[in-house]
Formats: structure tokens, sequence, C-alpha cells
């Protein structure tokens, strides 16, 4: 990648919500890019900002409520406040994104096809009957069996994994630059879920698109992406290769993450957790943010932590991460090997 | 051997689909027996039936044919009176901790619910009883005068959890209890049925999709799939070496997080959905998904064959056949 245009690269992005004297911070400091056909992870749990980093790149968030600050450049343009119209020329186009929920976030009363066809008409201007043979293509190449028949179905005649499926197509059939794709997998079946998971993977080798997969599974990070990045109340708080932070992990929220997988402890022993949850927006620690619930808690956590970069691939928000070796996702055995 | 807390047996329940022109086989012949203070895992896809049977056996949903036994009792030929008093013992905990809770009912008044139902003691007794299960689950005191909104996922599984331990029961059916939550929340919760099991003898059927966690929690698991058990074992050999191809695929679908030198490459990416339950596949229900599926298959059911001691798989070429390339 050393060498190559980041294909997006964010910068000090921060959302605000609420506004006047209530308003509150949602993320602080974002800086993270994504490079041409790269597959990213974003990890965490619910209410570390996932979601609202995914929206706020797509304007998506509601303007009247969110306040945004930093940049976003993608393809030489800020995304951060681009004007409404410019905006959609690049979402469906040059970005799309999809949901947990495909049935909520498909039209129930428009069919698979008339949706796939908005999204061809509306950035190529094709007549119907092209839109309808597009359409039909890019339901096949999902793996969908008889596409014409799905082209004319309403969402609810379709399974998750199927809807899932269509979803995909719709964000894919203009060959976007950057997908993103926000807990794809979350709500289907381990069985429908390795199949998405494959199709994603084959998708974007095929077609060069950049993912950014927001997910609380590691282990669909692992079998997704060449770099995750972990974030915690709001900030990134670790950018490593998957490899790297599986085996190494450098902060020490990502390793209570790894540790806490029921895999790496023997049956019927005590699992590993991290003590505590993730502070409210209004009670946010002014030093590092993970501190509370941090076995490793010291003198000057109640800093306020910048991240430190450790070489080429690996940042790290913890100012003790040269004091301790944490353990990752193998178990003892694995990585004695 | 002690008498089994719960007896299933060929058990099999049918609804029939809003047009009532067609019958959906949820469980389809399912046989079992949980031991005291044993965790059983019950392992499936959405529609295996899983959810459904777990209902059977606490008694909220009534036998088409079969039977469930409560020790040596059949529930359904006591009075109801008696059923409401034996069914105290047979407890159930759904997976959307929210959906469980009365929105506009303060904590601790949902604790103490089942017992003010029950009656028989004083008001001051059943207080005391709801607030030493809300220290139990770990929560501080003052979360009684909360309300559900005011609590994270996790707590509010805290609270299903000391709601049901207030009628002491001796079973919990654990319906997807963790799904819902994060995994160091997770972490947190799985503790605290390990900890409650040790402390009031408890048996648990364990019901999830997720392998990890069945795993760790269980002492034997079955696989269930379309309505029937394909695989049934003590947990460590079920997982060392199942016999059944569709315990292979599930096991071999489930991401695991090891860098990628390290992973098998050789997944077992099964094709197309689990078929309806209404009108499922002749022979082996399993064979219009299994990669090892040959003629035999869609002629004959396979047995129920005792693999190993204790360990069961219904599969024509259990254990002869793997679906993993070598």
């Amino acid at each position: 990648m050393a060498g190559a245009e980041p294909l997006l690269s964010v910068s000090g992005l921060g959302v605000f919500f609420g506004g006047g004297p209530d308003e509150v911070q949602a993320t602080k400091d974002i800086d993270f890019a994504v490079y041409p056909g790269e597959r990213v992870g974003i990890v965490g749990e619910s209410g570390c900002g996932k979601t609202v980093t995914g929206l706020a790149l797509l304007g998506l968030l509601p303007p009247a409520t969110t306040r945004i600050v930093g940049s976003a450049m993608f393809e030489g343009q800020n995304l951060i406040g681009l004007s409404r119209d410019r905006l959609r020329r690049v979402r469906g186009r040059k970005i799309s994104m999809i949901f947990q929920e495909p049935m909520s976030a498909l039209d129930p009363v428009f069919t698979i096809g008339q949706q796939i066809g908005e999204t061809i008409r509306t950035h190529f201007g094709a007549s119907k009957a092209q839109a309808r043979e597009r359409a039909i293509d890019a339901l096949a190449s999902v793996g969908i069996p008889s596409p014409a028949r799905v082209h004319d179905s309403y969402p609810h005649q379709l399974s998750g994994g199927m809807r899932q499926r269509a979803m995909i197509a719709i964000a894919l059939v203009c060959e976007p630059r950057l997908l993103i794709a926000d807990e794809p997998t979350t709500a289907l079946d381990v069985t429908i879920q390795a199949q998405i998971i494959d199709l994603l993977l084959d998708l974007s080798t095929r077609n060069g698109t950049a993912l950014l997969f927001i997910t609380h599974d590691l282990g669909v990070i692992a079998e997704t992406c060449t770099r995750m990045l972990t974030m915690y109340a709001g900030q990134v708080v670790e950018d490593a290769m998957v490899d790297d932070a599986l085996v190494r992990p450098l902060h020490p929220y990502t390793s209570g993450l790894l540790r806490s997988l029921p895999r790496l402890s023997e049956r019927g022993t005590v699992l590993p957790s991290i003590a505590g949850r993730v502070p409210t927006l209004r009670d946010m620690p002014t030093g590092c943010r993970f501190a509370e619930r941090c076995a490793h808690r010291q003198v000057g956590c109640d800093q306020a932590q910048s991240i430190a970069r450790i070489d080429a691939t690996h940042r790290v928000r913890c100012h003790r991460h040269a004091d301790f070796v944490l353990p990752g996702a193998l178990t003892e055995r694995e990585a004695a090997a | 051997m002690s008498t089994p807390i719960v007896t299933v047996d060929d058990l099999r329940i049918r609804f029939l689909t809003q047009d009532k022109r067609e019958t959906v086989k949820a469980v389809d012949g399912v046989s079992f027996s949980v031991d005291p203070g044993e965790t059983f895992g019950v392992i499936g896809e959405s529609g295996s039936g899983k959810s459904t049977l777990g209902r059977a056996v606490v008694c909220l949903l009534k036998p088409s044919e079969g039977r469930v036994l409560h020790g040596e009792t059949d529930p359904y030929m006591l009075s109801s009176a008696e059923l409401r008093q034996r069914r105290r013992a047979f407890q159930i905990i759904f997976q959307d901790p929210n959906a469980a809770l009365n929105p506009r009912m303060r904590i601790i008044d949902s604790i103490r619910e089942p017992l003010d139902i029950i009656g028989g003691t004083s008001r001051a007794e059943r207080d005391r009883r709801a607030r030493e299960m809300l220290d139990r689950v770990g929560l501080p005191a003052e979360f009684g005068a909360r309300y559900p909104h005011e609590l994270s996922g996790g707590q509010k599984q805290r609270i299903n959890i000391a709601r049901v331990l207030t009628v002491r029961p001796s079973l919990i059916v654990c319906d997807e209890v963790v799904a819902a939550l994060d995994v160091s929340i997770r972490a947190d919760i799985l503790n605290l049925f390990a900890d409650l099991q040790r402390e009031f003898g408890l048996t648990y059927l364990f019901i999830t999709h997720d392998l990890g966690v069945v795993s760790h929690v269980s002492s034997r698991i079955a696989v269930m799939y379309l309505g029937r058990f394909m695989e049934l074992g003590p947990a460590e050999a079920l997982a060392r070496r199942p016999f059944h191809p569709y315990t292979e695929a599930l096991m071999s679908a489930e991401p695991i997080p090891l860098p990628s030198s390290m992973r098998e490459t050789r997944r077992i990416i099964l094709q197309g959905e689990i078929p309806s339950p209404t009108n499922p596949p002749s022979g082996c229900r399993f064979r219009t998904r299994c990669p090892a599926a040959a003629d035999r298959c869609s002629a004959e059911e396979p047995a129920w064959r005792e693999m190993e001691p204790g360990h069961f798989a219904a599969c024509h070429f259990a254990g002869t056949v793997t679906t993993r390339l070598p």
C-alpha cells in the first residue's frame, strides 16, 4: 500500500449531537485512511461510535441536530460539508453503504428490481429496459438463484440471506470504489454469514472495491479484513494489521475484547471480561477514556491520550503501550507454536 | 444414575400456517433427557425448531405428539392448579432483555412479580427476597427504583435472571440469552450463569446459535436441523470429532479470530438455505444442502445411531465420510 494515494483519508473527524449547551460529542479526533481495494475493519462495543463514523462519512446524520468537524478526503473532495447535490453524486455511485437489517433498509412497497433500477437510472440515466437488464445481472452476480424472479419480488417475499444479497446488489451495481458495511452479517445465521462473507470478499477482490467493515465480531474481521481499527468511547484506540492485532495487541481494550471470547477459555472456566461499561457521552473522562476499566491504569492515565505511531502500520492510543506485553486471540498453545 | 430432570420422548409440535392449509412441523420427533445439574446445549440455525423445543420443555407449548416429563411426571396429566405449581421449577429466559420487562414497572416490582403471583408470603418477605436476588445478580440496591429504559442490555438481562431465581427453579431454559449482548458483557453474563449453577444446583437447557458459547457452557450438545436432532454428544467429543456433516459444516462456518497463517483454509460453505418445515425433504432432511449426499439419503431416513458411548448421530455415513477435503 505504501506509495499509493489513500482512497479515503479521514482526519480530525468529530461528531457532535444536540447543539447548544446540551451538545455532546459522540466521536473525537478520528484519523484513518483506506487505500484503494483495501479491506479495513472497525471493531468495538455498542456505543463506541462505529456506526456514527460510517454515517458521518456519507452525510447520513440528521443535519438539524448534528455538527461535524474535521475532514474526510475522498478522490480530491472533502465529504464533510459537501453540498447535498454533490453528495448525492458520490453516494451510491462512488461510496455505498449496507446495513445490519436489510428489511428496514429496503423499501417494502417497491420491488427489488425497482430499487436497483432507481440507483442505475439516477447515476447513469439508463432507460427502463437497460436498467432492468443491468439489475438482473447485478442480482445474478451476488449469487441469487433465478434473478429475474427476485427482480420482481418485494422484500418481504425473500429470506434474510436473500435480502442481504439484494442489498449488496443495490450497493455494488454502480461499482463504487468504497463499500461501507455496517454489521452486514450480524442478523444472519452462521452458515448464511459464511456465504455473505465469501461473496463480499469475492466482489471486493474482483472489482477492487475497498471495504470499511463495521462489526463487533472479531472472527468476522479476521476473515474479511487486512487492517482493523479498534474504537472505544468515540475514539480510535488502535490501528493495526489484523494479524498483528490478533497476535500482539498494543491497547489493553483490544486485548480485553479478544480475551473475552469463549474459545480461549477451557470449558466451564471463568471467562475474562472487561469490568464496567463504556462511559456515557455526558460523562466522558478528560484523561484516557478506557482508564476506568483498565487493569493497567497508573500515573499518567488521567492525561488525555494521543495516538502514537509505533511503526508504518501500527498506531495506538496508550502511553503505557511499551510497558507491557498483552495477550491476543491465541491460546497459550497456539501462541507458543 | 439419578432420575433425569427432564425427559423428552419423541416430541412433535405442529402449527397450522395462517391460511390453515399447511402444517409446520417445528419439532418433528426429538428424544433426549437432561440430568440434574448439567448444562444441555442445543444449537441450530433459525427455523431449526430449537426455541419451540425450549418452550415445550417449560410447558409453554403443548406437544402435538410425544411427551415431556418433568422428573417422572407428565405435567399434562396434572390438574391445572398442580401444573401451575409444578411449572415454577421450570423457568425460561428469552433473548431480548427489553421485551421481557414491562417498561412501566420499576425494576424491583418486576423482580418481585413472580412471588406476588404465587402469593402465600408477606409483602415484606417478598420485597426482601427480590432485593436479595437483585444483589445476587450483581446489581446495586438502588437499581430497584429504576425503570428498564435506564438500564443497559446486560443489566436488563441480569434483572431477567434475578426474576426467575425468585421462584427457586430447578431448571432454566436459556433461549439465546447472550445473543443481543456485546462480547465483554456476554462473558460477564456467562460467568454469572456458571456461578448461579454452582450455588443453586441449577440445570440449564442452553439454546443458542453460537458455537463458541455453547461449547464453553455445555456438558452435552445437541445439533438440531429442521425439527430433528442430527447429532448429540459430549461437548468435547462433538467439537473434536463431529460425526454429522451438518455439525462439521456449522463448525467450519464459525469465523475464528486467528491470524491468516493459522486459519484452516478449507471451509465448507453450505449452499442454499434451510428448507421449509412445512414440507421437509424426504429421507435425510439435511440432504439438500449436504456436500456428501448420496442416492440413499433421499430414499431412507437415517437411523439415530450411537457412534461412541453417549454420542449419537443421524447420518447413513456417520464417521465414514468427511466433507472436508484432505
